[in-house]
């Protein structure tokens, strides 16, 4: 596995996503421009200019059309994937931590900090598929997060339920088109902010990641936690993996202790997991700081992590990742085949 | 023409080429197994010819592309990266090392191994179970505390290894030089007062076993040549009887023999068959010269 080294950014990296056919990657940091690659050869597409602040967070909607990016300039804005052009600029109070579009891409919701007197709101905007169409200038929605605010944000299945990540570790099931509270379930160790928040391929169930050293698999739905994966290290992402059913964590120390630790004992390496047994099975290396992002080709082909060192890299799975597979897996596979053999000889 | 090509000097055909600044025209050959041959000549910076043969094989390889994908492909670039030309610029863009990652159940522990080495805590691990080894006789003490140290030249590694029978009395007669040094707790003793308390284990050590097999059965072997290896050596003189030690002077920093080798033998019979022998072998180019190694002064 040979990974490709993107240095487009110059700071630290803050969110990369692939497109959903996995033909495109991109990245923000806090530098201030969006950069798209080609995720098979690690190709610049192009940059986004238009921020004066450092860009949190960044979505593609499903069509792979529009971009949508939120930053610490109080705006989120909306481009054209093509050519780079701006489409429109929404202002808020304070910084934005997060946007993601709906399953369908109609709509799009942003995380604000809480910050300046400010509480912190999860914000619904109504979206337009269409790079010349006017984009409304209204709020479709707001939720106001009273006690603890809304670290990460995202639509459930069919733009049902908005789930909310929080800084004291709970998770919110928001109701999709009225905004109410449904639930709040201290899901991670209280105080320990959710860093990040990813969706399965059918938006059923989400992968959380926090600071308690823990990432876990919860249902959208009644937000039943599945699965744990205990790490030995804070993290800062985590992402489930298509194709095989691993999931992957990215983390490390803390950025501002990166520099009283040495590379090793740092821990700045992808973890893989089972998905269903929950051990890890691998971990791959090569950042010089704690991953601050980790996403999964939607194709299972690939996946990169972007660093607080200010580098993506991409990596495809080779023949070992894809053979991998635990005993009673494998039994099952052969069962299966047999299965398919007796069939086709009786047919 | 066929009188002119006879007359035509072929040690001259050299020459000639070489004089021609007229570059052949470069050929294409299809080979039967479908490969393409392609030869070229070009004139390099020193004004020399050089051809360039290239053996191609054209595979079409197919691949069914999301058609969105295929599209996104033949996009124009924009941006900061309006300028760059087609492929992956160098700039933004580069290939990492290699990493080898294979998912499973016990990566822990092959992972483990790597990372012990510069980790302090696993160093101390590690030698824990070590023990202290001499260099000159293989004793469980420093080398600096072997009684033998005025006597003998330390042993090399390999001759060590091998020297299991020598180093079992070794440790015979360094334990109980062990018990005798006991008192002294590894505090400094002048040399002054050193015979007091050893006098009893120098006498021992004057007639122990060390110093009868250095006597009896130890070849000095010299003019050995630089490229000497100690199982050579060792396979040369097992002929002649059983081999309990082998050490070869190499140079500390270039590994290199430094000429001179003790071959110590289990029966003094045998040492003295071998001494006749190759006393005068022809080994790497150099004639050995074997003699009985004389005790050091």
């Amino acid at each position: 596995m040979r990974p490709i080294l993107l240095s487009g950014h110059e700071r630290a990296l803050t969110q990369i996503k692939y497109n959903r056919d996995g033909d495109l990657l991109f990245s923000v940091s806090k530098d201030q421009q969006i950069c798209v690659w080609f995720a098979h050869n690690g190709e610049r597409l192009g940059t986004y200019h238009g921020h004066q602040g450092a860009i949190w967070t960044i979505d593609v909607d499903p069509t792979s059309t529009i971009l949508a990016s939120g930053s610490a300039d109080n705006t989120i804005r909306l481009w054209e994937i093509k050519t780079g052009r701006l489409l429109k600029t929404w202002d808020f109070p304070t910084a934005v931590k997060r946007v993601e579009f709906s399953e369908d891409g109609s709509k799009l919701l942003g995380v604000t900090e809480k910050r300046m007197g400010h509480l912190g709101t999860i914000v619904v905007l109504d979206i337009k598929l269409d790079v010349d169409a006017e984009q409304s200038d209204e709020k479709v929605m707001t939720i106001v997060c009273e006690d603890s605010k809304a670290t990460v944000a995202g639509w459930s299945y069919l733009s049902k339920y908005i789930i909310a990540g929080h800084e004291d570790g709970s998770v919110s099931q928001f109701d999709g088109k009225n905004g109410d509270l449904l639930y709040n379930i201290p899901i991670h160790e209280l105080n320990q902010p959710i860093t990040d928040l990813q969706w399965s391929h059918d938006r059923t169930y989400f992968i959380t990641a926090s600071k308690d050293k823990t990432s876990k698999l919860i249902t959208a739905k009644d937000l039943e936690v599945l699965k744990t994966y205990p790490a030995d290290t804070p993290l800062n992402s985590a992402t489930i993996t298509r194709k095989k059913d691993y999931v992957i964590l990215g983390g490390g120390q803390a950025a501002m202790d990166v520099t009283t630790t040495s590379a090793r004992q740092g821990k700045f390496e992808a973890r893989f997991y089972h998905k269903i047994f929950e051990s890890e099975i691998g971990r791959v290396r090569g950042h010089f700081g704690p991953l601050n992002t980790v996403a999964a080709d939607p194709t299972g082909k690939s996946y990169a992590s972007g660093g607080e060192d200010g580098y993506v890299r991409i990596h495809h799975f080779d023949k070992g990742y894809y053979d991998f597979m635990y005993e009673v897996e494998r039994e099952r596979q052969n069962k299966l085949n047999q299965q398919q053999q007796q069939q086709t000889v009786s047919a | 023409m066929a009188t002119l090509q006879q007359k035509h000097d072929w040690a001259d055909d050299d020459e000639l080429e070489e004089t021609s600044t007229e570059l052949p025209p470069p050929q294409k050959i299809t080979n039967k197994d479908g490969s393409t041959t392609i030869i070229e000549y070009r004139l390099n910076d020193n004004g020399q010819k050089v051809k360039t043969t290239r053996r191609i094989r054209y595979i079409t390889h197919r691949e069914v592309v999301n058609p969105r994908v295929a599209d996104r492909k033949s996009w124009a670039k924009f941006g900061l990266s309006a300028k760059d030309g087609a492929g992956p610029a160098p700039d933004t863009t580069s290939v990492g090392e290699n990493i080898i990652f294979k998912p499973s159940f016990n990566w822990r522990q092959d992972a483990k191994d790597e990372s012990k080495d510069p980790n302090a805590q696993a160093m101390k691990d590690k030698l824990k179970d070590k023990k202290v080894k001499c260099r000159i006789c293989n004793g469980e003490h420093f080398t600096a505390r072997c009684p033998y140290k005025d006597t003998m030249a330390p042993i090399g590694e390999a001759g060590a290894a091998a020297d299991a029978a020598a180093s079992a009395a070794d440790e015979a007669a360094a334990a109980s030089q062990g018990t005798a040094g006991a008192g002294k707790k590894g505090s400094y003793v002048p040399p002054a007062l050193r015979g007091a308390g050893g006098a009893a284990a120098a006498g021992e050590r004057m007639g122990g076993k060390y110093g009868e097999r250095d006597d009896l059965a130890t070849l000095r072997v010299t003019n050995v040549s630089e490229m000497a290896e100690e199982q050579e050596l060792r396979d040369m003189f097992e002929r002649f009887g059983r081999v309990t030690r082998v050490f070869l002077a190499k140079d500390r920093d270039t590994g290199l023999a430094k000429g001179f080798a003790f071959i110590s033998f289990a029966d003094r019979s045998d040492a003295v068959k071998a001494c006749a022998k190759m006393d005068g072998f022809g080994f790497r180019h150099l004639i050995l010269r074997v003699e009985f190694a004389k005790k050091a002064a």
